[in-house]
């Protein structure tokens, strides 16, 4: 479903992807894991083009999104992204929130829109709050409405971006039951995120990250139980 | 006791001079509206060229950035009075339209520049993460503009926009140079006329006050009914 060719990225003289290759089935959950700087956000944000590779190829469905003329918006109606600090529009109640981009998109009419709000509001658990405003909700609240939102657009894709990096330790449980339902339902998800837990539980598959490339990857009790190279076992022993 | 009574009659008798006879109060009421006409034209031309130089500057296109970078270093470089007598005797030397369209022209010009850098400001002080957001979920650059960042921007934007009005109208203060009679040109008239100084003065001190302070109060209160709808 996603296909990435020796993807590179730089920040003016910062080589931050040095070589990314990656094949990501459809229906897969991948959690990407590494210390921090490693470039795992910077891969996330490369896949629906919120960071513009220097050079390589990136294919959705077998269609390259990074060559020129290629529609970028309509590629991203495809992927919902989560964000570290949820990223909610703070003017527009709950509701609005999640209906702005399907009305305004044309994918929903309004009332198709209102219709698909409630039961993704019933879905993350919080029917009673869409009437309310982002400034009023806890952050454990806020990432779930963030998460209804993206699913909203009925996205084939979901890219997580440390998701509960930003919450307290109490509501980080909230977050991760509702994405751990989504990845029951089959949703196809790469998930960058310093959960070890979830990594362990609910990924298919795990990449480990440093210096700008995937070091090492397995399916998730391989890599923790028997890490291979030696800075996987450094980075697992130190969180772990 | 003599001398106080004295100096309160001379007091009365200045007042008099100055406001009363010949009706000079006329002439400062006449200084008031072309005052606040001036300013209520500059500051709707400065809106307008202020929003657009503001698009120039925050655009993708080379050639508006230029042009934008320009216009507001050469306005903000340059003092007001001179920019009114270069637009008054030398631009529009040779056409006949009224005086205060002019001023109103010159000012406008003026305010845009530093409209356009608090617009430009207020946008970028929106976190980046709601251009992300918004562009993440498909909408294109001008849809996330318009629907997530400018209705943010607007609330960050409106306490700095009431100053640069308030700056405007005390600004609008140098018109006399060009000949238009606004409140302080009434006020140097009848300072000529009478030759006293004080109270043609005071006058025009009280009165730009009053009106600024009414001004400040109205805008302070809608600032106030924007923050509560921002915040609910």
């Amino acid at each position: 479903m996603i296909r990435v060719e020796d993807l590179h990225k730089s920040f003016g003289s910062v080589d931050v992807l040095k070589g990314i290759n990656e094949n990501i089935e459809s229906g897969e959950v991948v959690v990407v894991i590494g210390p921090s700087g490693s470039g795992k956000s910077t891969f996330l944000r490369c896949l629906n083009l919120l960071e513009t590779p220097n050079s390589g190829r990136i294919f959705i469905d077998d269609v390259q999104i990074n060559a020129p003329k290629v529609n970028v918006n309509k590629v991203r109606q495809k992927m919902g992204m989560v964000f570290q600090h949820f990223n909610l529009f703070p003017h527009l109640t709950v509701m609005e929130n999640i209906t702005l981009a399907p009305t305004m998109l044309g994918k929903f009419t309004k009332e198709e829109a209102l219709e698909k709000g409630k039961s993704l509001l019933e879905t993350v658990g919080l029917s009673d709050r869409a009437d309310s405003y982002p400034s009023q909700l806890s952050g454990g609240q806020k990432q779930r409405i963030a998460i209804a939102r993206a699913l909203a657009m009925e996205p084939e894709i979901m890219l997580f971006d440390e998701p509960t990096s930003a919450l307290d330790p109490e509501m980080v449980g909230e977050v991760l039951d509702v994405m751990r339902a989504l990845a029951k339902s089959g949703m196809t998800m790469v998930v960058v995120t310093h959960e070890m837990g979830f990594a362990r539980e609910v990924g298919n598959r795990v990449l480990f990250m440093d210096g700008g490339v995937i070091l090492e990857q397995a399916e998730p009790n391989e890599l923790f139980s028997h890490p291979r190279e030696e800075r996987t076992k450094q980075f697992l022993s130190k969180v772990l | 006791m003599y001398n106080y009574v004295l100096y309160a009659s001379s007091f009365s008798d200045e007042f008099y001079t100055c406001f009363i006879k010949d009706d000079r109060y006329k002439l400062l009421l006449g200084g008031i509206g072309v005052t606040i006409e001036v300013s209520l034209f500059a500051i709707l031309l400065g809106l307008i060229l202020g929003f657009l130089i503001a698009l120039c500057n925050l655009s993708k296109i080379k050639a508006l950035n230029v042009i934008g970078k320009i216009y507001t270093d050469v306005i903000r470089g340059t003092p007001a009075v001179t920019q009114l007598m270069i637009i008054y005797f030398v631009i529009f030397a040779t056409i006949n339209i009224p005086k205060w369209i002019i001023c109103s022209i010159a000012f406008g010009i003026n305010s845009g520049a530093y409209v356009s850098e608090i617009i430009r400001a207020g946008i970028l002080s929106v976190d980046v993460g709601q251009t992300e957001a918004g562009r993440s979920l498909g909408l294109n650059a001008k849809q996330t503009m318009r629907s997530i960042i400018v209705p943010q921007a607007v609330t960050n934007i409106f306490p700095a926009l009431c100053n640069e009005f308030i700056t405007l109208i005390k600004e609008t203060a140098i018109v006399g140079y060009v000949g238009l009679v606004d409140i302080q040109k009434a006020g140097d008239f009848i300072k000529s006329a009478t030759y006293k100084a004080m109270f043609p003065l005071l006058g025009t001190f009280v009165i730009y006050f009053v009106m600024i302070k009414i001004l400040t109060l109205l805008l302070g209160r809608l600032e106030e009914r924007m923050r509560r709808s921002a915040q609910r």
